[in-house]
């Protein structure tokens, strides 16, 4: 277990697949804008899992609009991925008038894969994310937590492309959050594995320390007010006695942090 | 990259929390009860014929009580007599032709013009604010302003009545396309957008079907009013270039002094409107709300 505060390792500049030097980002202007992020450095590696930690409003998916490129910084230099990449957002998101199926056939239907071939892709995703059979629901006979998994899938398809090969980058914006333990529990573990299957790059965002410290390989805290980079922690022992430490040693580094802004 | 360490019992666990997961799901997702049709068509069909009923009854007793003079107030089968006999020559099914292929005509070219213009308002901020606002006032005036003028630069020829009805009806959907458009949830043009969507396919993808609700509503009111600014235009502008339509027809009721034709004529005229209404849009727009799990009431 490593602590490194704000400095950013050095890494292969071939294998970065995001890359945010000295970004800021600033709402509004005038005696209202509102700084959200300021000086963030970040380098996320190709197939990496990095966890933001961060606590409510302190930019988190301000940032992860940046990364994905919904939204432009006022300032510094951010080196995106090559390719458009996956999303899932704070909410379910998906399209109402189409039915789960069709949600996750979209984006392999955009990038120009033929009607069957996605079909099949499809219904495979929606059995890894346990929902085989629900291809013809609407979003809205589905519950929350089923929806969030169907939103998860199309995030899938969209990150690891049409042969399911991988290599993209997924966005996470508190995927989870919404859900009950159980499910989420048993998602976790889905993206773990399909992480590990695809080699996939994912950026998640999270408040959840034991969510954080479960999945990621790095763990990076952000400040609030304006939003930057305080604290990484690499994970190199997930469960048992080392993982416990990581996670009441970054509590309670998250608990300095936000009492802080107490002051 | 993966990390070596490998989750412990990983495949058993999966295989109870598969388990969990269907037991959550089969208790939380929503039931969607659906009634049989002919259950529906007496609880929808039911109520309004009922008061159908109860109007004529109470028509007849009016005109049997002979509060008013025959020649104000008919009595109903006079009314229905008036209908029957033009029934049978086929004179009435020529009326509701000239009129129902008119209003479907000038409601099929209004769509045709107002719908780039209602995309071009919403998605155009200087087209909006140069055209918006005369595009919702436009929506006040009665069309049957319209007919003066209309009749000085076209004559009494069809010219007119189609005028008419564009002037009418355009308005409405413009302006429901763009309240569709207003009110899609600034979520779904960011969904696209990661989706890979760009441009027309996010129109195509996106932006039409999250704002077919709205556009649906606005064509809706611009038959409502092109059927309304039709029967305006037929009253007033009547001549010999014109084939008879309703508006023709309660028209010459009215010259003749014939209380039952002009009884006649109104009642045709509601029921064409309420049927097409019924027939045609109520359908497709429960359709469209149904499959998004908006239809509560419809
Ligand atoms: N469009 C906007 N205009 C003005 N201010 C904004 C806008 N978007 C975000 N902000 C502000 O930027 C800050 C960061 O917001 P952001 O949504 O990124 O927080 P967050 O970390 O994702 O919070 P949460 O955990 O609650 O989702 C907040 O103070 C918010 O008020
Ligand atoms: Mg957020």
């Amino acid at each position: 277990m490593s602590t490194t505060t704000s400095a950013v390792p050095v890494n292969d500049v071939s294998a970065t697949a995001v890359r945010l030097s000295g970004i800021g980002k600033t709402f509004g202007s005038g005696a209202d804008a509102v700084t959200a992020l300021q000086g963030v450095d970040l380098d996320v590696s190709a197939g990496e899992f990095v966890c933001l930690l961060g606590a409510s409003g302190c930019g988190k998916s301000t940032l992860l609009n940046l990364v994905a490129g919904l939204d432009e910084p006022t300032s510094g230099e951010l080196v995106r991925p090559t390719g458009s990449p996956s999303f899932m957002f704070q909410e379910s998101a998906l399209l109402p008038w189409l039915t789960a199926g069709r949600n996750v056939e979209l984006p392999l239907q955009l990038s120009g894969l033929s009607r069957s071939a996605r079909r099949a892709r499809a219904a495979d995703l929606l059995s890894l994310v346990r929902l085989d059979g629900m291809a013809d629901k609407r979003p809205h006979e589905l519950s929350g937590g089923m929806r969030q998994r169907v939103a998860l899938a199309r995030a899938l398809a969209a990150a690891t492309g049409p042969d399911g090969t991988g290599g993209g980058v997924l966005l996470m914006d508190e995927p989870f959050a919404a859900l009950d333990a159980i499910t989420r529990d048993v998602l976790q573990g889905e993206l773990l594995r399909v992480w590990e299957a695809t080699g996939t790059t994912i950026i998640f965002v999270t408040h959840d320390v034991r969510e954080a410290v479960r999945l990621a390989e790095r763990v990076v805290l952000l400040s609030s007010r304006p939003g930057t980079v305080v604290a990484e922690w690499q994970v190199t022992e997930r469960h048992g006695a080392g993982g416990e430490r990581l996670h009441d040693h970054i509590t309670s580094r998250l608990r300095q942090v936000i009492a802080s802004h107490a002051a | 990259m993966p990390p070596e360490t490998t989750l412990p019992g990983s495949a058993a666990r999966s295989d109870t929390s598969a388990a969990e997961l269907a037991g959550l799901d089969a208790l939380d997702t929503p039931t969607v009860a659906r009634t049989p049709w002919w259950r529906r068509a007496i609880t929808v069909g039911l109520p309004p014929l009922v008061a159908l009923v109860l109007s004529i009854v109470i028509w007849q007793i009016l005109w049997a009580a002979a509060i008013w003079p025959e020649f104000k107030l008919p009595a109903p089968i006079t009314v229905w007599q008036a209908v029957e006999s033009r029934l049978v020559t086929g004179e009435v099914l020529s009326i509701l032709w000239t009129s129902i292929s008119r209003a479907f005509l000038g409601f099929l070219a209004a769509l045709v013009i107002a719908t780039p213009l209602g995309l071009l308002v919403a998605k155009v901020k200087v087209v909006r604010r140069a055209i918006g606002p005369l595009l919702s006032g436009l929506q006040s005036l009665p069309s049957v302003a319209w007919v003066p003028a209309a009749v000085l630069w076209f004559g009494l020829t069809d010219a007119t009545i189609y005028f008419v009805v564009l002037a009418g009806s355009i308005p409405s959907i413009a302006n429901g396309l763009v309240s569709g458009i207003d009110q899609i949830p600034p979520i779904l043009p960011r969904v696209g957008q990661v989706l890979g969507a760009r441009g027309l396919t996010s129109a195509r993808h996106i932006l039409l079907p999250a704002a077919l609700p709205g556009y649906l509503a606005g064509c809706k009111q611009g038959w409502a009013f092109s059927w309304r600014s039709l029967m305006a235009a037929e009253i007033i502008a009547a001549g010999p270039l014109l084939g008879v339509g309703l508006g023709a027809y309660l028209k010459q009721g009215s010259d003749l002094n014939d209380i039952s034709m002009v009884f006649s004529a109104i009642a045709l005229i509601l029921v064409v409107g309420i049927g097409i209404e019924l027939l045609v849009f109520r359908p497709i727009e429960r359709r469209v709300l149904r499959a998004r799990g908006l239809a509560a009431g419809v």
